[in-house]
């Protein structure tokens, strides 16, 4: 049964927001935008067709407001909402209103959200679907349970404890002896219940140095699974990723094609639609690969896999909510080039504490081989409640050497963003760091070299020294003489 | 004609052989260095010196000094130039011409003796050609390690003389002294001697004496003669320096002469000629120096001293060029300024009763000493007070020639407070620090009045050898650590060198440039000072020889504190938001001591006290490891812990408050610091 969607609310801000709304331009499908207060001017509000104010500032009264968004896409006369990634995209109790309401939910079907949602659940599947898992503790009732488990399994610190709905590296710690452990499971406890609104959590083996592959999987309602190749998103900064690649430079193609396979299966066996991905933790000591977690829903980097693929991810999503067949078969999506993306995001780069206030100047990167999706514009505002994502620079090349250098030319020629510091300096350095250009790294990596990446070279042009001069002119014209003269 | 003679690049003897080969004698243009110093404040950009530099390189001077002295600092504090950009834009400008700087042996470009090490690093670093090397106590020991350095890479060193005219600094004392250059250096064939008459006192017959002297003793050393002209007698002198031997002669563009630098190029080139004295000098090209500062000088009219006109008194006090201006913007800034003749008596007195020359750090140590007891005197007994302790300091010089056993007991006494107050510079002076005094160290009351009783012992602390001997060498791994904590970035090696020399303002100067870039090297000085006026107003200037064009097109109105002006950058409209004095600071309290508990991190501090016990308030008394707070940044939560066993004395903010990094939060008092009685006084305290 197909149902064309004509209109669609989109129930996200910023970059997520933007990316959706540029495919249902192409696709012809209106959109409505909602806006909480602090983001009235917002760029998203006026890239859509329509705008409704949803609520004020914090996430609860706003983005996460589940009946408000409902209504408001009820009486827009939308046919769809899609969720974006972040705030309710992954939330299961909001896709089932969703579709009571008569709405199409694009995004996977709520139970398979909610088993995936469950960590313990999910593992227990992946274990059936003969997926190879990290050794865990799923149920625990005291510190004495962790402990005793450890002894048994011969496990040693590290551990690192998750909230069992958790994702994108929040209710996530790690713990290096047993000292910490009451602090940290109060305080993944604590993250856990704010931002996923359950305190489960379950406690695993921490594999050292380990490296993140992911694998970007998509699946029709008629039993087509098709997967678009691996990302890997090792480059992270306490836990949340900020730079991620395709293809992975960890793997040969034996590995891809058996770990994409493995994905394929994991999805076949809950029975998955929409897109999703399988994330993985690569062991570089043993090779072995172990499954992380199904993420049911658009993930921030599934541009490099557009990049590389040639396909247009959010249109397929629209496509098979509409419950049209995936268009293509597996031999028809050849990856032929690399892709990398950084994730611009408004914080300080020495410390990552977040950085708001207004984006006074915007230069955007141009040129062959680089793709943007922007959140902002000169002049907004990034007001403190949300993620700091502002921007995401994606280079492509026909290699992962020139992917290197169009990034490189992307963020130390291109782009300016004054007003808000950004980690893009710390990003450059990344890149430029001969560590990272031989591949060489693990999800340790900016710990590791952090002094040599803060202290790296920033390269500045005649522009920027320009408005230094222009600056100093305004002082002075205002002011006058000054003391110091 | 070509009339370069010497380059950059020629070897010291090489240059020395050029000079003496000259029929007559040459220059050296202070206009870059001393001219600006001496009348400006040192006040003049390389912005507006740069044009000169053109004509220079075809006028065929000896060298420019266009470095060192206090230009260095001023540059730094405030016309936000380094002395390294100077030297590179100079070096492209002119390549011909030698460039010269001025270095004040261990305080080099600073008021305070370095360690060795601080100065073998710096000297070794930057390129000048010409090294006048001066002490401002004629102690030849400190000379050492700059000559050293100096020589091995091949420079010219040019040690000075400090020069004035007193009955204690006869021919023989300076002969002395330059028996000992000339040891120091081994020979005459590699250096040029300087006499550094830099109050500008020196007379037909006394420079006469001198010069001959010299020239009988070592017939083959070349002589440079820097002459200050306030007296108002410097070309006759000059002249007569010439006729005597004097081979290069210190002089600036006319139109750069005022009252307290040097006498006018052409003026001297005109009197020399005529006088049957060849000049070595491209007239042409300097005609058109002198036209080209026209150009520019009257920017700079904020800049100039106060008191205006030439003084034959400077004879008695002292006081030299260099340091006229910056001692009267310091007695404008410190509302003394109607003092300044009173303080110029006294100092025409002290430098009788402590005997060294009044040049840098010398003249500021007089300045500072002898401006302190004026003012002390002004303000307990006003006027009169001024003039009774002038009388004073006349009868005990004048008339008793310093007999301290001649003054009447209550004058003894008067005497023995005189330097009480004096600056820790002075007293340093007194006990050797800087070196040995030119003619031995001052009498015994001097010690008293400055030291008080324990005067003896401080006689007995006194050192004799040089400060380069005295001064333990510093560790510059830690400085630059120091330099690259505060800047958060490693340092150049230029930048570094900056902190070696004045490590606060170098700071501040690194700061400035990080925040306004070029803005001191490409902005005219009208605009540099007063930026632009009216709509419409602009600015253009190049940078890798792209043109920008900043226009002005509107200032706002002052609204709370703060003004938006709205520039075209190169046709772009910007808006920059700018703060005036008035603007509304909100202060936020930061923790700095072990007791106080700050925000790691930016974010919302949306719990205060933790889930078991609930929130917290004063009084309460918390555990090691307790979590006191929490903060959330970016949905990630932060807990604060308590770092030891303590009582809270204070919560300084709310709960949901926005905190910044380094944010007070608590103020705790440790648990075992606790009196039962402060335990219940704290717990009284409503929350």
């Amino acid at each position: 049964m197909e149902r064309k969607i004509k209109k669609v609310l989109i129930a996200n801000r910023g970059v997520p927001a933007v990316r959706v709304m540029h495919t249902c331009r192409d696709k012809n499908i209106k959109t409505v935008a909602i806006y909480s207060t602090p983001d009235r001017l917002a760029y998203h509000v006026f890239l859509a067709d329509e705008a409704v104010h949803i609520g004020e500032g914090p996430p609860l009264d706003s983005y996460l407001n589940m009946d408000k968004i409902i209504d408001v896409a009820l009486r827009t006369n939308c046919d769809a909402i899609h969720p974006g990634w972040g705030f309710l995209a992954e939330n299961p109790e909001f896709a089932e209103k969703v579709e009571s309401a008569g709405l199409i939910w694009i995004g996977p079907p709520p139970q398979v959200i909610k088993l995936m949602g469950d960590k313990i659940r999910a593992k227990r599947v992946a274990q059936r679907a003969n997926v190879p898992t990290i050794p865990a503790l799923l149920k625990f009732n005291s510190i004495e349970d962790i402990l005793n488990w450890m002894k048994e399994e011969e496990i040693s610190f590290p551990l690192m404890i998750k909230a069992a709905y958790g994702g994108g590296g929040k209710g996530m710690v790690k713990v290096e002896n047993k000292e910490e452990l009451p602090i940290a499971l109060e305080k993944a406890r604590s993250e856990a219940k704010k931002a996923f609104g359950d305190e489960t959590l379950l406690v695993e083996k921490y594999i050292e140095r380990g490296r993140h592959i992911e694998v970007q999987v998509c699946a029709d309602r008629y039993g087509h699974y098709l997967h678009f190749y691996e990302r890997e998103c090792t480059i992270q900064r306490r836990n949340q990723k900020i730079l991620e690649e395709a293809p992975s430079p960890s793997i040969d193609d034996n590995m891809r094609q058996e770990i994409c396979y493995t994905a394929i299966r994991l999805m076949r066996e809950i029975n998955y639609q929409s897109l999703g991905t399988v994330e993985f933790l690569l062991d570089p000591k043993t090779k072995r690969f172990y499954f992380l977690e199904v993420n049911t829903r658009l993930q921030v980097e599934h541009g490099i896999t557009e990049l590389i693929t040639g396909v247009d991810l959010v249109s397929l999503m629209f496509d098979i909510a509409e419950g049209k067949p995936i268009p293509f078969f597996q031999e028809d999506i050849l990856p032929n080039r690399h892709a990398i993306e950084a994730r611009i995001n408004a914080e300080d780069p020495r410390t990552f504490s977040p950085s708001f206030g207004t984006v006074t100047r915007l230069e955007i990167p141009q040129g062959p081989g680089i793709r943007i999706a922007s959140g902002i514009y000169e002049g907004a505002e990034v007001p403190p409640y949300y993620d700091s994502l502002i921007m995401l620079v994606m280079a492509a090349g026909p290699d992962r050497k020139e992917a290197i250098r169009v990034l490189d030319r992307a963020l130390s020629r291109g782009l300016r963003v004054e007003g808000v510091k950004t980690i893009a300096p710390l990003l450059l350095s990344i890149i430029r760091h001969s560590e990272f250009i031989e591949g060489n790294y693990s999800t340790r990596f900016i710990e590791e070299h952090y002094e040599e990446l803060l202290s790296a070279f920033r390269e500045k042009t005649s522009d920027d020294e320009a408005l230094k001069i222009a600056q100093y002119i305004a002082e002075v014209s205002a002011l006058g003489p000054q003391k110091w003269m | 004609m070509d009339y370069i003679f010497v380059q950059p690049g020629m070897s010291p003897k090489e240059i020395v052989k050029k000079v003496r080969e000259l029929p007559g004698v040459c220059f050296v243009s202070v206009g870059m260095r001393d001219a600006g110093q001496s009348d400006y404040k040192n006040r003049l950009r390389i912005y507006d010196l740069k044009t000169l530099a053109p004509y220079y390189n075809e006028m065929g001077l000896f060298a420019a000094e266009c470095h060192g002295g206090a230009r260095w600092h001023v540059g730094i504090m405030n016309r936000r130039e380094s002395p390294f950009e100077e030297i590179a834009i100079l070096r492209e400008l002119m390549p011909k011409v030698l460039l010269q700087t001025l270095i004040r042996e261990t305080n080099m470009w600073g008021y305070r003796p370095y360690p060795k090490n601080i100065i073998e690093y710096v000297v070794e670093r930057v390129d000048i050609d010409v090294w006048r090397c001066f002490s401002f106590l004629n102690d030849i020991r400190n000379m050492r390690t700059v000559a050293e350095v100096v020589m091995k890479k091949g420079k010219l060193f040019e040690p000075a003389i400090s020069y004035t005219v007193a009955p204690w600094f006869d021919t023989k004392y300076y002969l002395k002294v330059v028996d000992e250059i000339v040891a120091l250096c081994g020979g005459v064939d590699e250096i040029i001697l300087c006499i550094k008459d830099m109050a500008g006192v020196g007379t037909i017959t006394s420079v006469t004496e001198l010069i001959d002297a010299i020239k009988q003793k070592y017939p083959d050393l070349v002589i440079n003669y820097h002459r200050h002209i306030t007296d108002g007698l410097a070309m006759p002198v000059l002249l007569a320096a010439a006729k005597v031997g004097a081979k290069i002669i210190d002089v600036q563009e006319d139109t750069l002469v005022r009252f307290y630098g040097h006498s006018p190029i052409l003026a001297v080139e005109a009197l020399f000629k005529e006088m049957g004295i060849p000049v070595h000098l491209n007239r042409k090209a300097a005609e058109k120096a002198v036209e080209k500062v026209r150009e520019w000088i009257r920017e700079y009219e904020w800049a100039e001293s106060p008191f205006k006109g030439l003084d034959h008194m400077v004879t008695r006090h002292k006081m030299p060029g260099g340091a006229f201006p910056s001692s009267f913007e310091q007695a404008e800034k410190g509302g003394f300024l109607y003092l300044m003749p009173y303080i110029l008596q006294v100092m025409s007195l002290y430098n009788q009763i402590v005997k060294y020359f009044d040049v840098t750090p010398g003249s500021q140590i007089t300045w500072v000493t002898c401006s302190g007891i004026v003012n002390r005197y002004a303000k307990e007994r006003g006027d009169v007070g001024v003039q009774h302790v002038i009388n004073l300091l006349k009868k005990f010089v004048e008339e008793k020639k310093q007999d301290f056993s001649a003054m009447e007991p209550e004058e003894q006494e008067e005497l023995l407070q005189l330097f009480r107050n004096a600056p820790g510079d002075f007293k340093n002076l007194l006990l050797g620090h800087y070196g040995r005094l030119p003619v031995g160290w001052p009498d015994e009351w001097v010690y008293r009045s400055a030291f008080g009783e324990a005067w003896q012992e401080k006689i007995k602390e006194r050192k004799e050898e040089s400060p380069l001997e005295a001064i333990p060498d510093e560790d510059l791994t830690l400085l630059r650590k120091q330099l690259e904590e505060e800047i958060g970035r490693p340092a150049t090696e230029e930048e570094f060198i900056l902190f070696l020399m004045h490590p606060k303002d170098a700071i501040d100067f690194i700061k400035f440039r990080e925040k306004y870039g070029i803005a001191p090297l490409v902005l005219p000085t009208k605009v540099w000072r007063e930026g632009l006026k009216k709509s419409g107003d602009k600015v253009e200037f190049e940078i890798n020889g792209k043109p920008y064009c900043i226009e002005l097109v509107s200032i706002s109105l002052e609204n709370e504190g703060m003004v938006y002006i709205v520039l075209k950058v190169n046709n772009k409209n910007r808006v920059f938001e700018v703060a005036t004095p008035r603007a509304k600071k909100v202060e936020i309290r930061k923790a700095t001591k072990f007791n106080e508990i700050g925000a790691p991190i930016k974010g919302t501090l949306w719990r205060i006290g933790n889930p078991q016990r609930g929130p917290l308030k004063i009084g309460d008394i918390v555990h090691k490891n307790e979590e006191i707070a929490n903060l959330e940044a970016m949905k990630m939560e932060n807990p604060i812990l308590a770092p030891f066993d303590a009582q809270i004395v204070e919560i300084c903010v709310r709960a949901n408050q926005i905190v910044e990094e380094g944010q007070l939060l608590f103020v705790l008092q440790p648990v075992e610091s606790l009196t039962p009685s402060e335990t219940t006084r704290l717990e009284e305290v409503p929350c």
